[in-house]
């Protein structure tokens, strides 16, 4: 049993964004010739067209892969991470499955941000580390500078270190061997009962739910009676089997595999990513540690366009939840909006990146409200409610205080963007903890911050400060409190709740003159004047209006011709359709998550 | 029987008008000779004695630009051909520059009881800007000429937003047309339609573009002024004494059959749409094939209201009703708030727009489209 282990290794590879990632796993599929070359095509594990295009990795996807070393055959279990900063979480849940885990370093950027923070991760999951040096045959790239950064920063023995070309393919023989050497082969007991971890989900129309699973003891085969451990259900198998990257059919998973299971399951949420699948009849005694639930840090509101496509916006956020454990979504019900979803999201990528597939996958016409965090409310009678929606703060007579999440914030920028740096922290309400140069060209600079400032473009404008310099890592340690304040926006005097925000005191006047500058060029003319009012506990702190459409009509009917009426009829009708009523106000689709985009910007 | 309109386009013109865009234009005789026999026999084509003929609207381009033989000879067809109702209001359309005491004399020969007239302004400046072939002196003219030939129910045209057009200037004009006894006033916008001689002027900042907020406010104003002196707003653009409604105009909006005879005229008969080329040269060798286009229940319920709205008369909530369309149950809310505003009322079991609401016409319609 254990040469059967001897021969598996299973790995993961984690990098900042852009530094490779998933160049060198198309070219070790490449090597092993998993995949014929005829099938190949740039960065094949990215599968989801959105992931290819923006060139960055969201979901994870494993390939086994078989290699031979020395006369033996291994079969090489490779399971790809996201880089971005949002999405941490699907890393920590590929580390969980592996042994070791690439280290890929830019040979000319060296240690970023994320090859920081994703180091950690692999550290705290007892992984090996292999640190991998690519893009040697970039000019700028310094390979003996990366090394030493390697070492000093991550504490990471890296003289041997493979020095790669993943798009030349220079190289990649190393990283192989250096897989089958350093990386430990998988432990586990195959006649103890079955204990596999769930690390990811898939939803197929005729499958069901496909667990992605790491077996740690046992096996496990078609026709075997499985158990949920967390959720407590119980599933006879129908196939098992393993990716190549493509899912194909065996016989048995055995402990030390990575592969999947369908088992006929109908609920989505019964294949929660985390639990430990076990033999229904004989169960192991303790399940597999998991991981921490993932907390959303982002929350905001989901509606369709069309009032009448509710359904098809559930069902769609439903499969994509199957597929991506980290969104959560909720009813909600707005006055000005209708039926829709709250959903909470990892960051503002994760948002963007649902909203975006909801729209191209599924074929939604969607309007999606400012993004705001999660607050926690101490009320005067002692109650205290976590309130990520600003249309559910109590009045602020029933608020005793409020706390908002705080990140510890570390910037990365070279040393002559610190000063911009340091102006757009104190800005966004930063409080500096410390500056510490990490080498002669790089410093990092460390800040307490609230969450919600964050959320705001401040990625974007860090970039535009530092010209795309300076790079961030957050993490969310705690709540403070805040003097913050409800900023509503009053359309024709009703107050439209999916308008609100919550906002610190201080910023609350700019911000609100801001937006309803802003709304004013958004909404169009229509028959009556609108006024548009921005208040905090009643009192009106900004006002604009819209004026009354003056004229639209069409003059002259030229013997007789209807068609050309019709026409421009038809075309303001169907503009019509993109409208939300509120109240009598129509309103553009975009006004809602425009008023987002009024900082730095206008 | 069934009752028909008909309408005969006039594409010729003495000038262009700088910001004119329509089909029409200066040509030579011989092409005016081929275009009359044309157009006579297309007249012929259709004709057909059951046609009940309720109006007869002879437009353009510049009728009176014409020798009023050819005017004559399309008129003695029409009677010929068909059934004309002796009390059809038959209407040509007329330029002051052209118009003259042997032509007003045909006129009243063909049975032609009606005559619009394209005064635009009695300004002279406004005039000229424009690109008007005639003074404010030929205009009054025109009038009292057609008056001593027994013409009085005259309607004049009228510009609003002309550059160099102050109220004042509008009023004046205004004023001085109801001092002339005509019976019907149309008073149009200026539309800057793209790539008129005039639209380039403005681009090029030659002349000043009289404002949108301003021209509705003069617009207005003008309303509340006819009003005084008798001339009722009976549809958007138009204003006429008691009785002195333009039928044919009506005609349209109330979805009546039309047959539209010449270069680029339309025809609406029993709920097919169809209409002719609007270049001159394929229109003489046209066969007279029409391309019909049959409106489906929607688009005539749609039709019906877009079209019913602009006239005082408004739309029948029965006839809609039986079109297939409730309108006041399925707007409910819509309408409510339209009447709580003053935009529409209801009465005699007709939605109809306020006066002094046609000027956002537009968004009331759809509003109430189903």
């Amino acid at each position: 049993m254990t040469e059967k282990l001897k021969n598996i290794r299973n790995f993961c590879i984690i990098a900042h964004i852009d530094h490779g990632k998933s160049t060198l796993a198309d070219r070790l599929i490449e090597k092993t010739g998993t995949v014929s070359t005829r099938d190949m095509s740039d960065q094949i594990l990215d599968s989801m067209e959105l992931e290819r295009e923006r060139g960055i990795t969201i979901k994870l996807t494993p390939t086994r892969m078989f290699y031979n070393y020395n006369g033996e055959e291994y079969i090489l279990n490779l399971i790809d991470t996201p880089g971005h900063v949002d999405f941490t979480y699907e890393v920590s849940r590929s580390l969980a499955a592996c042994e070791g885990a690439i280290l890929i370093v830019d040979a000319s950027q060296g240690v970023e941000a994320q090859t920081i923070a994703n180091t950690y991760l692999a550290v705290d999951n007892n992984l090996e580390i292999l640190p991998v040096i690519n893009k040697i045959d970039l000019p700028s790239a310094d390979v003996v500078k990366c090394r030493k950064e390697i070492e000093d920063v991550l504490g990471i023995y890296a003289e041997d270190c493979p020095a790669i070309s993943a798009k030349d393919g220079i190289n990649i023989d190393d990283v192989l061997n250096q897989i089958i050497e350093r990386i430990p082969a998988p432990k586990g007991e195959e006649n103890a009962p079955l204990k596999a971890l769930i690390f990811d989900s898939l939803y197929d129309n005729f499958k069901g739910a496909i667990c992605f699973v790491r077996v740690f003891d046992g096996f496990v085969k078609a026709g075997d009676k499985i158990k949920m451990m967390k959720v407590g259900k119980t599933y006879e198998v129908t196939e098992v089997g393993v990716f190549t990257p493509k899912m194909k059919p065996t016989d048995t998973l055995y402990c030390g595999d990575v592969g999947y299971i369908c088992a006929s399951i109908k609920n989505l949420s019964d294949t929660k990513v985390g639990d430990t699948i076990t033999n229904a009849d004989n169960p192991t005694a303790e399940p597999l540690p998991g991981y921490k639930d993932v907390q959303p840090v982002v929350f905001s509101g989901i509606f369709p366009v069309d009032g009448a496509k509710y359904q098809e916006l559930k069902d769609a956020l439903e499969k994509l939840k199957l597929n991506d454990a980290s969104l959560k979504f909720s009813p909600e019900t707005s006055i000005a909006l209708g039926f829709g979803f709250r959903c909470g999201f990892l960051g503002l990528l994760h948002m963007e990146i649902i909203t975006e597939r909801l729209e191209r996958e599924f074929n939604l016409d969607i309007i999606t409200t400012a993004p705001s965090v999660s607050y926690n409310v101490y009320k005067t009678n002692g109650e205290v409610i976590e309130v990520s929606n600003p249309s559910m703060l109590p009045p602020p007579a029933e608020i005793e205080r409020i706390e908002e999440p705080m990140i510890k914030l570390d910037v990365y920028t070279p040393p002559n963007y610190v000063g911009a740096v340091m102006e757009l922290c104190q800005d966004k309400r930063g409080e500096f903890i410390d500056m510490q140069y990490i080498e002669k060209t790089r410093v990092v600079l460390k800040y307490h911050m609230p969450l919600a400032e964050m959320i705001y473009d401040f990625f974007d404008s860090l970039k535009s400060r530092t010209k795309g310099y300076a790079s961030l890592d957050y993490d969310v340690y705690g709540f403070a409190p805040s003097e913050l304040v409800r900023l509503d926006i009053l359309l024709n005097g009703e107050p439209c709740d999916a308008l609100s925000m919550i906002i610190h005191k201080d910023k609350a006047y700019g911000r609100g003159r801001q937006i309803a500058e802003k709304l004013k060029k958004i909404i169009p003319r229509q028959l009556f004047e609108i006024p548009i009012q921005a208040c905090i506990g009643g009192k009106v702190i900004a006002r604009e209006t819209v004026s009354a459409m003056r004229k639209d009509v069409l003059a002259k009917c030229y013997g007789g011709d209807i068609s050309r009426k019709r026409k421009l009829l038809e075309k303001q009708k169907a503009g019509k359709k993109r409208m939300r009523q509120f109240g009598s106000v129509e309103l553009p689709a975009e006004t809602f998550i425009s008023i987002l985009k009024t900082d730095d910007n206008d | 029987m069934i009752d028909v309109m008909i309408y005969i386009h006039i594409p010729f013109c003495d000038s262009k008008c700088l910001y004119c865009n329509f089909v029409s234009g200066i040509y030579d005789e011989y092409l005016k000779k081929q275009y009359f026999k044309k157009i006579n026999e297309e007249i012929k084509f259709n004709a057909n004695i059951d046609y009940h003929i309720t109006s007869i609207y002879i437009g353009g381009g510049t009728p009176s630009s014409v020798d009023s033989k050819y005017i004559l000879e399309i008129l003695k067809n029409i009677f010929e051909l068909y059934y004309v109702d002796k009390n059809a209001e038959i209407t040509i359309e007329t330029n002051p520059a052209s118009l003259t005491s042997d032509k007003l004399l045909d006129y009243k020969r063909g049975k032609i009881n009606r005559l619009s007239i394209g005064v635009q302004s009695l300004n002279n400046k406004c005039l000229k800007v424009i690109g008007r072939k005639h003074t404010k002196k030929m205009a009054l003219k025109a009038i009292t000429l057609a008056q001593k030939y027994g013409f009085h129910n005259i309607n004049t045209d009228v510009l609003i937003g002309i550059p160099k057009q102050n109220f004042f200037v509008l009023k004046s004009t205004i004023k001085r047309l109801v001092k002339a006894k005509v019976t019907h006033i149309s008073a149009y916008m200026l539309i800057n339609e793209p790539n008129t001689p005039l639209t380039n002027m403005i681009e090029s900042q030659k002349v000043k573009v009289v404002d949108e907020d301003k021209c509705v406010k003069y617009y207005n104003k003008i309303v509340m002024f006819l009003k005084k002196r008798d001339f009722k707003r009976y549809e958007v653009s138009n204003f006429a004494k008691n009785n002195y409604e333009c039928k044919h105009n009506i005609g349209y909006w109330q979805c009546e059959n039309y047959l539209g005879f010449g270069v680029s005229s339309h025809s609406y008969l029993l709920g097919e749409r169809y209409y002719n080329t609007s270049n001159i040269k394929e229109y003489l060798q046209s066969d007279f094939v029409y391309n019909k286009n049959k409106l489906s229940v929607n688009e005539k319920i749609e039709e019906f209201i877009m079209l019913g709205l602009r006239t005082k008369y408004g739309i029948n909530i029965e006839k809609l009703k039986k079109l297939g369309y409730d309108v006041l149950s399925r707007k409910k809310q819509e309408i409510v708030m339209l009447v709580k505003n003053g935009f529409i009322k209801i009465s005699n079991g007709c939605l109809v727009v306020c006066e002094d609401k046609f000027g956002v016409l537009n968004q009331i319609i759809l509003k109430l489209l189903p």
